[in-house]
């Protein structure tokens, strides 16, 4: 692990402004990324897992505390940082490669543009599929053409907000190994939303475990084991109880609230 | 490529059988009697004087002089449509100060127009030009305010990502993903901009084009002419907007089967 693109986020707040009425949707967040690190960030509907990644990216407007990378305040987007949304996003009207060169630094040249685009279709494994345009690609391909997008700028740090989502259960454990197979290679920051415990731990070097209402981190769990990982081994479901148990803790606490 | 509309035998003829049923009832009605020659002249007569017309330069010289009335006006009524449109489309201050005027000059029948146009411009060129204008002008207008009204924040967002500036968010995303509206009034616009030349040249003072050539025909009660007339309009109109559809589909190919 690197010291480059190392990812500081201390005393972070969020709030919005609803009818007039403050709502605190991130509270106290404190987060360390190393560069280099993968994350996952799981935790129920409106924990504010989202707004945290658009914090990051730069787009989710002013803030209080800090968020830091590469010695710098976050303070609006940056090439350094790149997102994964959980729609593909690609623009129907560009073929697949037109979109991944979409984002690329204006002050690219052609020749090397074309390479960092050819580079990028190969990482993704959608050679032969250079000229097709987005209705033609499946959700899983779409989606790895999204995060080639996203990788072309070579970003410090990629957010990933549920990627994998709207993936049918097969291709999703599929792109789960395509995604570590692409961290491993890029060898860059990655910070993934997800509801999926498995998918969390299965990609994580940390699993950050969040509450709702407003968004807090309640636990981070260190996940130290070899790549790539057995879904079925004992230290595996070991850790994911450690995470359900998060959130039984947290739905028996609701309940005794409606009591 | 995929999804391209096959061309089918079937359907030419389906399409080809009522125009075809209608020539052999108008062969038959002539033909028996039933009906005054010089009120309906037989078929031969008017493809005998489409012949001649053909031959001499008569046909194409009027029809030459619509296009020039037609493309003046539309591509002045749809460029200024276009602007306004895009204007109000990106600023909510320009839909407000624009929008009620726009709306409710709308409502005003393009014949109503006619007389003050006459008053202003004189029943020449000019006044005809403006009144095809105006009718070109309404449709791109409206298509373009809703095309870019229609696109998504998510794309836009995109290009905050990158870091894009207002411009290059405007002609990379907004403007893209609006075409095919565009294009649609587009097609209005000049399908409408080619029924009101004939209008025009009807209630004005000029030489030549179809409709004049109509209405001089009509003083000579030349009914062959007068119906040649109405063919060519009908046949022109029809390749206009087959030659639009053809352009729209080649450019617009990437929505084939997203629409």
């Amino acid at each position: 692990m690197t010291e480059a693109g190392k990812l500081y986020i201390r005393a972070l707040n969020k709030k919005f402004n609803v009818d007039a009425k403050e709502i605190s949707v991130l509270e106290d967040i404190n987060l360390t990324v190393e560069g280099g690190e993968f994350i996952s960030i799981i935790g129920t509907s409106g924990c504010g897992k989202t707004t945290l990644l658009k914090l990051i990216v730069g787009l989710g407007g002013a803030y209080d505390g800090d968020i830091i990378l590469n010695g710098q305040r976050v303070d609006g987007p940056g090439l350094e940082r790149g997102i994964v949304f959980q729609d593909h996003r690609l623009l129907p009207w560009l073929t697949v490669s037109e979109n991944i060169g979409f984002g690329l630094d204006a002050k690219i040249k052609k020749a090397e543009r074309q390479e960092i685009i050819r580079k990028h279709i190969q990482l993704i494994g959608l050679r032969g599929f250079e000229k097709a345009y987005p209705y033609q690609l499946s959700g899983g391909m779409a989606q790895r053409a999204a995060i080639a997008r996203s990788l072309v700028n070579r970003p410090a740090i990629l957010m990933l907000d549920e990627p994998l989502g709207a993936l049918d259960a097969l291709t999703r454990m599929y792109m789960q190994r395509e995604l570590e197979k692409i961290w491993k290679e890029e060898r860059i920051a990655m910070i993934m939303v997800t509801h999926d415990v498995e998918e969390a731990i299965y990609l994580a070097d940390k699993v950050v475990v969040m509450s709702s209402r407003p968004g807090r981190i309640k636990k981070v769990i260190p996940v130290g084991l070899s790549r790539p990982r057995d879904r079925d081994s004992y230290e595996f479901i070991r850790i994911k109880d450690e995470i359900l148990k998060e959130f039984h803790l947290e739905a028996e606490k609701y309940f005794s609230y409606s009591i | 490529m995929p999804g391209k509309n096959k061309f089918l035998w079937r359907d030419l003829w389906a399409g080809l059988a009522l125009p075809l049923g209608l020539l052999a009832a108008w062969k038959l009605v002539s033909a028996a009697g039933w009906v005054n020659a010089s009120l309906l002249p037989s078929p031969e007569k008017v493809l005998k004087v489409i012949g001649d017309s053909l031959a001499d330069g008569f046909l194409v010289k009027n029809l030459l002089i619509s296009f020039n009335r037609v493309i003046k006006g539309f591509l002045a009524g749809s460029t200024i449509g276009f602007v306004l449109g895009t204007w109000m489309g990106l600023s909510k201050t320009a839909e407000k100060v624009f929008g009620p005027f726009f709306h409710a000059i709308r409502n005003v029948p393009l014949v109503g127009w006619v007389p003050l146009f006459i008053i202003w411009f004189g029943f020449g060129e000019f006044s005809q030009v403006v009144f095809i204008s105006v009718g070109a002008f309404y449709p791109v207008v409206l298509n373009t305010l809703q095309g870019i009204r229609g696109v998504r924040r998510e794309y836009v967002e995109l290009g905050r990502v990158f870091g894009f500036s207002r411009l290059k968010v405007f002609t990379r995303i907004i403007l893209p993903a609006a075409i095919p509206s565009v294009f649609t009034g587009v097609r209005l616009s000049l399908s409408i901009s080619w029924m009101l030349v004939v209008a025009a040249e009807l209630f004005g003072v000029s030489t030549g084009g179809v409709g004049n050539m109509m209405m001089d025909a009509r003083e000579f009660f030349k009914m062959d002419i007068v119906i040649m007339g109405i063919l060519t309009i009908g046949v022109v109109g029809f390749i206009m907007n087959q030659l639009l559809a053809m352009i729209e589909g080649h450019f617009l190919s990437w929505k084939r089967k997203a629409a």
